[in-house]
Parts: structure tokens; sequence; C-alpha cells
């Protein structure tokens, strides 16, 4: 059991490499993607001087606050993007029928599908997170912290547009409510939740999850609360267990389109 | 520019077919629009009060405006297709073709933008009206002096997009490019107005796109006067020609440098 666990998690690794080595064909368009979507994130530090310049806090953060959140929000998508960027398109695979290949291949049909493509700019995220992890000013133990976090967090993005990638097995047009869903969770994850109240609070929190996937772990970094911490932890991998279930539930239904195609 | 005309007449017909499709990214812009307001209700303490001079609902309309341009002018066409023409080596087969690619580029996304933009002003007047209630009443001239003043900043918008684009006949990937001059926008112009940054960055702020495209028919729906519509609609047409004489020498410069290369 074990050797099957090392065998599948060495296939893996080895794919997430070979993807990053083909997007590094071209070193200065690699680099440049890096380099750009650091700076694409970082404007919103300007946005975030001018909200603080009107209030001393936004929902009860301050710059400090902010900027855990907008790094764990950046490490966690940009983690999920590197290494399982397939998930995100999940329903055009589905909807044209390109799973073949990867069906009838001896490991895991899911793994080798969410490892099949990464995404270089994504690397950018990650990098632009752990600098302002650094700009924040937190301690050993709340680095820690935010690199358990960031892996948690892309976990719950992850198994969430897994679940609703999955849906496109039964309905058609899943693809637009996945896209939707998942740009509102980055949506709202860049925003403090203190703004939003009651019932949004709970929507935030159960339905879409950006409350376990940021919000929560940016509370436990500013103020420890091992409670808080083991439920993070426990809501991951529950909602990865559902969604891994309703993905095979799903591949049962699958019918091929008997597509030749070539995978470069 | 009749050849032009049809090009548009045929995106606009084939965009008709697809109008349920666009009201699918509704939820999209819903979840932006949703959070814009839970925003500027947290940051007015008190319900009378003024940030940068705009009430609470001017404010959240202003934002709803900028959003609404951003979300309706949202296209493909002269982001990614025209530089994957270019990548690919496509264009060296268009050039060809008895048209200007960069007009040609520029109809279809007038095409595009024609069904999308109207579709989304109308989800916009509905979420708005709901959410903080309705916007102050305003003359039909100047409804039709804001609806030029959008037309203007979306075309504008699109020149630039499409620069940026042809800029993919020197770098392999221009991507990059565009995600900060979008970023650009939607930091500076869409999330508040330029009246909320420093005195000083001001005048710098009115050379950027960013006045032209978002800031300023925006300003025009939430607080319209006759000298600001003339200041926005010359700073528009002195963008839209700079725009347009850009556009031109990059695609010349660009496609000599394709001929050497050999297509």
């Amino acid at each position: 059991m074990l050797t099957v666990v090392k065998n599948q998690v060495r296939v893996c690794l080895l794919s997430v490499k070979y993807n990053i080595m083909r997007e590094m064909l071209n070193k200065v368009t690699f680099l440049s993607n890096i380099l750009f979507m650091v700076l694409n994130n970082a404007t919103f530090l300007i946005q975030w001087t001018i909200l603080l310049s009107l209030r001393e806090d936004v929902g009860g953060y301050t710059m400090r606050e902010i900027l855990i959140l907008w790094g764990l929000a950046a490490s966690s998508h940009g983690l999920s993007h590197v290494l399982f960027a397939r998930v995100f398109s999940l329903p055009e695979l589905v909807i044209n029928g390109k799973l073949d290949a990867y069906l009838v291949q001896p490991k895991s049909v899911l793994l080798g599908v969410m490892t099949s493509s990464t995404s270089a700019s994504a690397i950018g995220d990650v990098v632009y997170g752990f600098l302002l992890l650094c700009l924040s000013g937190c301690g050993f133990g709340g680095f820690c912290l935010f690199l358990l976090f960031t892996v948690t967090g892309a976990v719950v993005i992850i198994a969430f547009a897994l679940l609703l990638g999955s849906l496109s097995f039964w309905f058609v047009r899943a693809d637009v409510l996945q896209n939707n869903l998942v740009n509102g969770m980055i949506s709202f994850a860049t925003y403090p939740d203190g703004i939003f109240e009651g019932p949004v609070r709970f929507l935030l929190y159960r339905v879409i999850p950006v409350g376990m996937a940021i919000y929560q772990p940016v509370h436990v970094i500013a103020a420890f609360e091992p409670h808080a911490l083991l439920e993070v932890v426990g809501y991951a991998a529950l909602l990865m267990t559902v969604a891994v279930f309703v993905f095979y539930r799903g591949l049962r239904r699958y019918s091929s389109s008997s597509l030749m195609a070539a995978r470069m | 520019m009749k050849k032009y005309a049809i090009i548009y007449k045929a995106v606009l017909m084939e965009n008709l077919q697809y109008a349920l499709q666009i009201t699918m990214g509704f939820c999209s812009y819903f979840i932006m629009i949703f959070v814009m307001v839970h925003l500027w209700r947290y940051m007015y303490q008190s319900p009378g009060s003024l940030i940068a001079g705009y009430t609470k609902e001017q404010m959240i309309w202003y934002v709803i405006a900028t959003e609404t341009i951003w979300f309706g002018a949202r296209s493909a066409t002269v982001s990614r297709q025209a530089a994957a023409d270019i990548r690919s080596g496509n264009i060296a087969y268009m050039v060809n073709k008895p048209y200007h690619y960069p007009l040609y580029i520029l109809a279809k996304y007038t095409g595009e933008w024609s069904i999308q933009l109207p579709l989304y002003v109308a989800f916009a007047a509905l979420v708005g009206t709901g959410m903080v209630g309705g916007l102050h009443r305003m003359h039909p001239v100047g409804l039709l002096a804001v609806a030029l003043a959008v037309m203007l900043g979306v075309t504008i918008n699109g020149v630039f997009k499409l620069c940026i684009s042809l800029l993919s006949f020197w770098v392999e990937d221009s991507v990059p490019f565009q995600w900060l001059y979008d970023k650009l926008i939607l930091v500076v112009g869409t999330i508040f107005p330029m009246e909320i940054f420093p005195a000083a960055l001001q005048p710098v702020l009115k050379l950027t796109p960013v006045y032209t495209v978002c800031y300023g028919p925006a300003k025009l729906l939430v607080d319209f006067g006759a000298d600001t519509f003339g200041e926005i609609l010359l700073a528009q047409s002195v963008y839209l020609a700079a725009g347009g004489v850009l556009l031109c020498f990059l695609y010349r410069k660009g496609v000599k440098k394709l001929y050497v290369n050999g297509g």
C-alpha cells in the first residue's frame, strides 16, 4: 500500500516537473510571466493604501492583516494552479470526451488529469504571497502557519473546482458555473470578511468555501487558536473527500468521443 | 468603410445567438458588485458623509458604472485573438486580405461589445436600483452624453488593448502586458474615482487611459455637468487620435518585421 502511494506521488511530482520544464522552454517568457504576475498583484497595494487612508481599519483588518489576506489568497491560488491547473478546465475534458488518454493509464485517473498541466504565471502568485508575508512582519510561527494554510487553502480551492467541474458529467453548462463560482471565490478572498454581515458570512464560510480557505486561516495567523486550525484542516480534508467521491461517481457516466489526439 | 460595417454586422448577428451565454457571465459581475457595495457601505460610517466629494450612493453608482464598462467591454478578440494570430503566424495570411487588419479586429470587437455592453447595462440598472436605490434624475440629453462617452471610452480601451497585442511582433507573449494595463484600469479607475488620490497625483492620472476609459463616463453618470462633458469629450478625442496613430505605427513596424522573418 505504502509503495503504491509512494509511486503515485512520484508520478505526480514527475508530471508537475515536466509541465514546468515545458513552460521553461522559452526562459524569457517564463520569467517575464512570473515577474509580471508579481507586479500585477502588487498594484492592489495601491488600492489598500488608499482605502486604509480613509479609515483606520477595513472590516477589522489593518494593513498587516490585509497583507496576510492577500498573501494567503495569492499563494493558495498560485499553488493550486502550479500543481493542479487542469482541474480548472476539467469540464472541457469531460464535455469534449477527452478523458480517454487518462483512463488507460495504470495510475490514478484523477491525479493524472489534475497534474497534466501547469500555469507558469501562478508561480508569480506564490512568490508574491510569500513576499507579502515577509512585509507583514510575521514571526517564525506565523511563517509555519502561513505555509500550512497555503496548502489547506490550495486543497480547498482545488476541491471546490473539482466538485463543480465534476458536475459536467451530469450538466453540459457546468463549466460556466465552475468558472463563475471559482472566480467569485477569488474575488471574495481579497476583501476582509468583516465587511460582510449575517447570512452572507454563513454563505462565505459554508457555501462558497472562501471562509475556510482564507478568512479563518488569517484569523488564526493573527491570533492563534488550535481549535480553529483543526477546523480548517478537517474542512479541507472533508471537502476534498467529497469532491473525489463526486468525480468518480460522475466518471461512471463518462462517454468517450473517440477523439484521436496526441498529448505533447 | 462598407466592408468594416459588414464585418461588424456579421459579428453582431453571431453574438446575438449567444446572448444567453453572455448573461451567464452576470454571476461574476454580480459577485464583484456585491463585494463593492458592502465595501463602500462599510467605508461610509454615517449616511450623510462624503468621501472625496461623493455621497455613498454616488460612490456605489460610480463603481457600478465602471464595473459595467469593464465587464461589458471584455473581449478576447483585441487581446488574445490578435496576439494568437501574430504568434501562430496566421497574420501572414490576414495581411493579404482586402482589409486593414487592426480595423478588421476593431470592427469585430465593436460587434461584440454592441451586444454585451447593453446587456450588462440593463443588468447593472436592475442590480444598482435594487441594492442602492435609483440615481438622481438625469435629463435625456445627459444620458445621451453619457452613452457617447461610454462608447468612446470602450473604443479607446479596444485600441490600446490591440496596441498591446501588437507587441507580440516583438515579444513572444504579450499577455503579461495586458495584465498590467488591465490592473491600471481596474485599480486606478474602477474601484474608486480619481478625486480620492492625493491632489498632486490627479493631474498625472488624468493623462492615463483611465481618465478616458473609466473615470470620465462614470463621473458623468453620477455628477453630470456640461463643462465636465466637454472636458472628457476633448480628452477622449485626443486619446482616440493618439491611440489610432500609435496603432498604425506599431502595425506598420510589426508587419515589416514579419516580412523580414518570412511570415
